[in-house]
């Protein structure tokens, strides 16, 4: 009882005078972090105000304070569109591709790459796997333009190994639903080698006895992978997973943008072409703002909502 | 006294400087061009002349990317060059406020140039206020117009295609497809051992009026965009043509053509870069497009030296066995001033009369020559009257690089210009001046149009048609029904080459009636909102 009475007395008026005193000491930090802080409200938390565009008919010769208020009738215009449904689900789908395919991809080079004995060879592999990160996505679809074309490499290979006939060459850029597929397939040849780096950096960090003893207690190689490299890479793959989910709502721009065409559009278009298409291009700034406002908000509730659930499994959470 | 003396001195001179510096004044002026292109080197000597003559230096920035995004995004941040030439959106442009109105600038005292160049048309050029945002840069003719080509739509077919077959006269839909698919049954490949693709479609985009325009011009009509107007009547009907039963034959034929191979898939998802590339390998033999749009493939053929991969213009009607008649073709039309094209001046220009004064002087005849024809003695010579060219000087006009050297033509495309007929009877333009434009043809040129016993390739055409009073439909201003354009753009651009790919004819019909369903709405709307704008140009110009 003392001790607790004691406690509230103490730590009340110490707490308040800890913080400045904290802040006090810890003076030097503090200014290095202002340019940080200055930074995201003046580029993430200012330009919010511009969400007010969502709710007016905008028209640039009067500006956002002037133009016409009307509520929610961009949303309901958006919502009302096949089209915008189509965007959010296109969206999503494509991120989830990514996000499953990626990881597991990058999860399966980075565990075959740690079995590897050869350190030439293994860096061989990593580098020449992640070079293709640094190309600019417009060389990619370029290139898988032309392998994909209907007398490209990849038609010509199917045909020599007689998967198809001459007569059916698959149209590939022209097919919608073979549309993210193709996304899928070419984000992991771009990115796989990238996102391993951080798994085989991990794996170097596992303790090598355990290694060891899972040998000595006759585990084989397989076994050895499956209780002791995933095991140790298992925080890494959360932490890695709840900030992917984070940006669910970030299926890509460029690649959708520079692949599509008016036949696959249907399953291309993405919430930021969408908002692109009719804010820029189109000079509807309300709807596009209203769709991008939309984006903003779901992504806020996966992220906490990931979160939420890294908890729950008692793994290290990010916020 | 000398101190006095001295002071006023000094401010007389200080007011003198200040007086001169005003008028005088070098300025950097800061210009966009709605295309992309090509800086002009520093020493290049007309930029030269001008900063010379009138002090002025130009700045220019070209589109990089796509058009109505770069200008959204500007209008979006109001961050607008001092010229600013918004290319084949600058409707965005007038309705943002971006541009002053420029007739308050021009009257016939200060500006005779500009006010003789435009008093005839105004009416049709203004809009509904009476303001004026942009002088057209192309289609003011002055004298005798003069037509030696087709510059706008056709179907194309290549010209060894027609030398093969001995010279035909193409003017049906059946007969361009015919000979196309005998030339390839005969031919399938290049000497190279590359297949010959029969017909090209570019669908991307803006550039689609090669997939969605080509009925109209079928049905006798010259370039109307996605309306057919008739313009006999009085009543001036404005009708979309995509949902009308005389559009279905069309892409019929091309789904029979696609079905015989001789349209290939890729086309459909070709980007602009990669048709270009396609047409300038010359292994494509036909297409519908606007002779000004693959202009640099045909350069690309030219320079190679594979005259005979380039292409001949030809005006196609549909077949009497079609059912509506035999059709004259129409394809040539008046001279169209470019209504809304070209430069604007900005809100932002801090010097909007020296920009007047600037247009207005390169008007006169002295400036205009300097434009197009370059140095007298330099790029062309005189000879009894005449302006003439070498082989050399000719060939610089179409090099590029020797272009950015030696001519303003970035400024020049974009500004107010004479075309036509000078009055001493030589061409405004070089390319139209009868005796360069033959002498100067290369020879494969001059032996494939004598065959056909023609002096020009627009001889291919009937003669223009006198412009209907509402100019083209074209280039009226869709941005109030701007959603519902974009519908009806998308439909098209998604259904039409579906029906094209139709495996066969019970497909080809249910795509065709899901399309019909699919675009009605917008079509309709679309079609009432041409049908009021005509209705109002119409007006407009004969008041």
């Amino acid at each position: 009882m003392i001790g607790a009475a004691n406690k509230n007395v103490q730590l009340h008026p110490k707490r308040k005078m800890g913080f400045f005193k904290t802040l006090g000491r810890q003076y030097q930090l503090a200014l290095m972090s202002v340019p940080m802080l200055l930074y995201v409200f003046l580029f993430n938390y200012f330009p919010m105000w511009g969400w007010l565009v969502s709710f007016e008919k905008f028209k640039p010769k009067q500006g956002a304070l002037n133009s016409k208020w009307v509520g929610l009738e961009n949303f309901e215009w958006l919502f009302g569109r096949a089209d915008f449904i189509n965007a959010i689900r296109n969206t999503l789908a494509m991120s989830v591709i990514n996000l499953i395919f990626g990881t597991l991809s990058s999860i399966l080079l980075a565990v075959l790459l740690n079995e590897v004995r050869s350190r030439f060879f293994k860096r061989t592999v990593q580098t020449v796997t992640y070079l293709p990160h640094f190309l600019s996505m417009v060389i990619v679809v370029g290139m898988a333009q032309n392998m994909f074309s209907a007398d490209g490499t990849i038609n010509n290979l199917l045909i020599s190994a007689g998967i198809i006939s001459p007569e059916n060459k698959i149209f590939w850029l022209g097919e919608k639903t073979l549309f993210w597929p193709l996304v899928g397939v070419i984000n992991i040849w771009k990115e796989v080698g990238w996102n391993s780096i951080i798994y085989i950096s991990t794996m170097t960090s596992i303790d090598p006895t355990l290694y060891e003893a899972a040998s000595i207690d006759g585990a084989g190689r397989f076994r050895r992978i499956l209780h002791v490299t995933l095991p140790g890479i298992k925080s890494t793959f959360v932490v890695l997973l709840i900030m992917n989910i984070g940006h669910l709502m970030e299926a890509g721009f460029e690649i959708q943008y520079l692949m599509e065409n008016a036949l696959v559009k249907e399953y291309s278009q993405t919430i930021d072409v969408f908002s692109l298409r009719y804010g820029i291009s189109s000079g509807e700034y309300g709807i596009a703002t209203a769709s991008g406002m939309f984006k903003s908000i779901v992504a806020i509730f996966l992220l906490f909502g990931a979160n939420f659930i890294a908890k729950k499994l008692d793994e290290d959470t990010l916020i | 006294m000398r101190k006095l003396f001295a002071i006023l001195l000094a401010l007389a001179m200080l007011l003198s400087m200040t007086s001169f510096a005003i008028a005088e004044e070098p300025i950097t002026v800061t210009v966009f061009r709605g295309d992309p292109g090509d800086q002009p080197t520093d020493d290049n000597k007309i930029y030269k002349m001008i900063e010379e003559e009138f002090g002025i230096k130009f700045e220019i920035e070209f589109l990089a990317g796509d058009l109505d995004e770069t200008l959204g995004t500007k209008i979006a941040g109001e961050d607008y060059p001092d010229l600013f030439d918004g290319g084949n959106s600058a409707e965005k442009l007038i309705n943002a406020g971006a541009l002053i109105d420029l007739l308050p600038y021009i009257s016939e005292e200060k500006t005779p140039n500009l006010y003789n160049h435009i008093k005839d048309l105004l009416p049709q050029l203004v809009n509904e206020d009476g303001e004026l945002f942009i002088i057209p840069n192309y289609g003011i003719n002055y004298n005798a117009q003069i037509q030696m080509a087709c510059n706008g739509p056709a179907f194309f077919i290549q010209k060894q295609v027609l030398a093969w077959d001995n010279y035909p006269t193409i003017k049906t839909l059946d007969q361009y497809f015919d000979l196309i698919e005998r030339f390839i049954a005969a031919n399938p490949t290049n000497k190279d051992g590359v297949p010959y693709t029969g017909f090209a479609i570019l669908c991307e985009d803006w550039r689609h009026f090669c997939l969605i325009n080509p009925v109209q011009h079928l049905m006798g009509r010259p370039n109307d965009g996605e309306v057919v107007i008739n313009v006999n009547s009085g009543n001036w009907e404005t009708e979309v043509f995509i949902t009308k039963d005389y559009a279905k034959p069309y892409y019929k034929k091309l789904n029979e053509e696609f079905k015989k191979g001789l349209i290939s898939r890729d086309t459909f998802v070709m980007n602009y870069d990669q048709y270009i590339a396609a047409l300038s390998s010359g292994t494509i033999l036909g297409m519908f497009d606007q002779t000004w749009d693959f202009g640099s493939a045909t350069a690309a053929l030219e320079t190679a030296g594979m005259y005979e991969n380039t292409f001949c213009a030809l005006p196609l009607v549909y077949d009497e066995h079609y059912g509506y008649g035999v059709i004259e073709e129409q394809y040539l039309n008046g001279a169209v001033p470019n209504k809304d094209r070209g430069f604007g001046i900005s809100v932002n220009c801090e010097y909007p009369e020296r920009m007047i004064n600037l247009f207005e002087n390169l008007l006169s005849d002295r400036w205009q020559k300097i434009l197009q024809w370059g140095i007298e003695g330099e790029d062309y010579y005189v000879e009894n009257g005449r302006m003439l060219m070498t082989q050399e000087q000719y060939n610089n006009r179409n090099d590029a690089s020797w272009k950015m050297r030696n001519t303003a033509a970035t400024i020049w495309e974009s500004s107010p210009k004479k075309q036509g007929t000078q009055d001493d009877g030589n061409a405004w333009a070089p390319a139209d001046q009868s005796e360069n434009y033959f002498n100067l043809m290369s020879d494969y040129d001059k032996a494939f149009l004598s065959a056909y016993g023609y002096l020009k390739p627009a001889d291919f055409f009937n003669a223009p048609c006198e412009l209907a009073p509402y100019g083209e439909a074209w280039q009226i201003d869709k941005t109030p029904i701007q959603l519902d354009y974009n519908d009806f753009n998308a439909i098209q651009d998604k259904w039409l080459p579906i029906i094209i790919m139709s495996a066969d004819d019970a497909e080809f019909e249910a795509n065709w009636a899901a399309f019909q369903a699919e675009i009605a709405p917008c079509a309709t709307v679309y079609e009432e909102y041409m049908q009021e704008e005509v209705l109002k140009l119409v007006e407009q110009a004969t008041k």
